[in-house]
């Protein structure tokens, strides 16, 4: 296993006001995180696995705990450096792939690298290359609703990959796909860390987890050290 | 930017469609009502110019009361520091169009026309001379209109003319006047020695403001209107016209800015999870205003232009028909398409400021779970 520490997390919370309750998501949460590593956290839905990368990726403020990307705390990072932090370093890989329906597959990887201020040569260029190595170069100028749910979550993976982010959080990214299409994607994501790249996965499913370099479980807010795979 | 700003408005073609419509006809009212505000406008200017030296003398009792007869010019002219007055006997010379036409006939002294045309210049012939009795000058819309030339016979209030002088165009209200002798007027309409206005021309160098209040003290039922008091209050009144006509328009175009905000507000309800997941990607809050607010813009801007076009054929239509009556009524200027469009921008960011608000200041992590 590669040794370089890419993410460090310590006793991340989350508590949510629902009305008058008070609901804790995630109670203090420890993980750590290396360069290359392909980690699944899984667990029982409402159990606190999309709170914990939604922490992760600074979608949601945390009410407690650190964590440090590559030697940036994200959890202490004022709001308006928040976005800049995302582009460079966090892609996304969301359940419902989160196309823009009116792009097609090569223009909403290029969205990526347009925030970015990357010239509209290379976007094209990036994102060309990147939809080629997930087999989609064929696919390029498709709409979402020309393509199937494994290709669009194949786009969704090219565009998490555009920025060259530190890390990928994927979110059941197999969840709305068959099993042939599950399979594709997990290929995929083997092949990334394989190259380097790290990633966490939240997944229900085990087959799933099973290619994973660890896997982490979490049960009402509370994580615990898996197994590694 | 703009490439993305462009494919969501023809992403959702109907209403998109039809909010620009709604801009559309916002603007085209603006153009409308500004092109009757315009022409009202040139011509006041342009009225100003060629009347605004001399010092306007009326009845106290008004224009239409008769208090003012020859002997008063007498008295006029008796004023230290008038140079000249003369009297003018002014009716409406399309009576059976109740005057809609702007058409004059201004009765004036013989020997005083050359003054009371200044500075307006002959295009042909000559001015009134003393012992003209059925001799008329003509402004050069008159002369178009009745396609007269010099010699011509032009007939007014059931007798003949004999056309001696055409003016030269001016844009104002001399292009439609029909200038007769005094005295002819005065017997054809039957009025006997009543004038109008008396017209006092200050000496050179002297304070007309001044003199406009002696004269008023001096000579006694009359009232007086310096080219001062003239200019004042012809801008109040064409400034309450102009508030009428453009706030007719204006309400329209913010009728229109209603219909881009109502789409706005729904298109950012609809791409709740659209604005997440670009956030997601690292957007800045400046970034989603950008498309937001260009979108609307865009929308108010092709609005506008559309607005604009279809102002302008109906101004010319309406032009085009009103011609054939003389009467000129509306009169595009660049200054009002500049207006009207900048107006059409304005709305659309205007409208589109709140939705973009609400899109920029979501949470990303609470859009992407919108459904």
């Amino acid at each position: 296993m590669p040794e370089e520490l890419i993410l460090n997390v310590k006793n991340l919370s989350k508590t949510y006001m629902q009305g008058k309750i008070q609901v804790q998501a995630l109670r203090s949460a420890s993980l750590k995180v290396r360069k290359g590593e392909f980690l699944a956290i899984m667990g029982p839905s409402g159990s606190g696995k999309s709170t914990l990368l939604a922490l992760l990726g600074t979608l949601e403020k945390a009410s407690g705990g650190k964590a440090i990307l590559e030697g940036i705390e994200l959890t202490s990072l004022p709001e308006k450096l928040l976005p800049s932090l995302r582009r460079e370093k966090i892609g996304f890989v969301f359940q419902h792939y989160n196309l823009i329906p009116t792009l097609s597959a090569l223009e909403n990887v290029e969205l990526a690298l347009r925030f970015s201020g990357v010239s509209k040569k290379e976007r094209k260029a990036r994102a060309k290359t990147l939809l080629e190595e997930m087999g989609l170069g064929a696919r390029l100028t498709h709409k979402p609703a020309e393509l199937s749910g494994g290709e669009q979550q194949r786009v969704s993976i090219a565009r998490a990959l555009a920025n060259r982010p530190a890390l990928i959080l994927a979110d059941e990214p197999t969840g709305e796909v068959d099993t042939k299409n599950r399979d594709s994607i997990v290929r995929v994501f083997k092949k990334l860390s394989e190259k380097g790249q790290t990633i966490i996965v939240v997944t229900h499913d085990p087959e799933v987890a099973k290619e994973c370099s660890r896997v982490l479980r979490i049960v009402d807010g509370v994580l615990s050290d898996g197994e590694e795979g | 930017m703009f490439d993305l700003i462009f494919r969501n408005i023809t992403s959702r073609k109907i209403r998109s469609a039809l909010t620009i419509c709604g801009i559309a006809l916002g603007i085209f009212a603006v153009i409308v009502m500004g092109a009757m505000s315009e022409n009202f406008h040139q011509t006041f200017e342009r009225s100003m110019g060629v009347t605004s030296d001399k010092i306007r003398i009326f009845a106290e009792s008004g224009v239409f009361g008769g208090g003012l007869s020859n002997n008063k010019v007498s008295d006029v002219l008796r004023v230290a520091g008038v140079k000249d007055a003369y009297g003018l006997l002014m009716t409406t010379f399309d009576e059976d169009k109740m005057g809609m036409t702007g058409k004059q006939i201004l009765g004036v002294p013989p020997e005083k026309s050359a003054i009371a045309l200044s500075p307006v210049e002959l295009k042909a012939g000559r001015f009134l001379h003393p012992g003209d009795s059925y001799q008329v000058v003509v402004g050069n819309n008159i002369k178009r209109e009745y396609e007269l030339e010099l010699g011509s016979r032009f007939e007014i209030h059931e007798k003949y003319f004999n056309v001696v002088g055409i003016l030269d165009y001016t844009g104002s209200i001399f292009d439609n006047a029909v200038i007769i002798p005094l005295e002819t007027a005065q017997e054809l309409y039957n009025v006997g020695d009543s004038l109008s206005y008396i017209f006092a021309v200050p000496a050179e160098g002297l304070d007309a403001e001044r003199l406009s209040k002696r004269i008023e003290l001096s000579v006694k039922g009359t009232s007086t209107l310096s080219p001062g008091e003239l200019q004042t209050q012809a801008r109040q009144s064409f400034m309450i016209f102009s508030v009428i006509t453009i706030s007719s328009g204006l309400l329209a175009a913010i009728i229109g800015g209603l219909c881009v905000m109502n789409t706005m507000l729904m298109s950012v309800s609809e791409r709740t999870r659209e604005f997440g997941i670009l956030k997601a990607m690292g957007a800045e809050t400046k970034d989603i205003l950008l498309l937001t607010l260009g979108e609307a813009c865009l929308m108010g801007l092709l609005g506008g232009v559309l607005g604009l076009f279809v102002g302008i054929g109906a101004v010319a239509i309406m032009n085009a028909w009103l011609a054939k009556t003389r009467i000129v009524l509306f009169l595009i200027t660049p200054r009002l398409l500049l207006i009207a469009l900048l107006f059409s921008l304005f709305i659309g960011a205007l409208s589109g400021l709140y939705p973009a608000y609400r899109a920029s200041k979501m949470s990303p992590m609470e859009a992407l779970k919108h459904a």
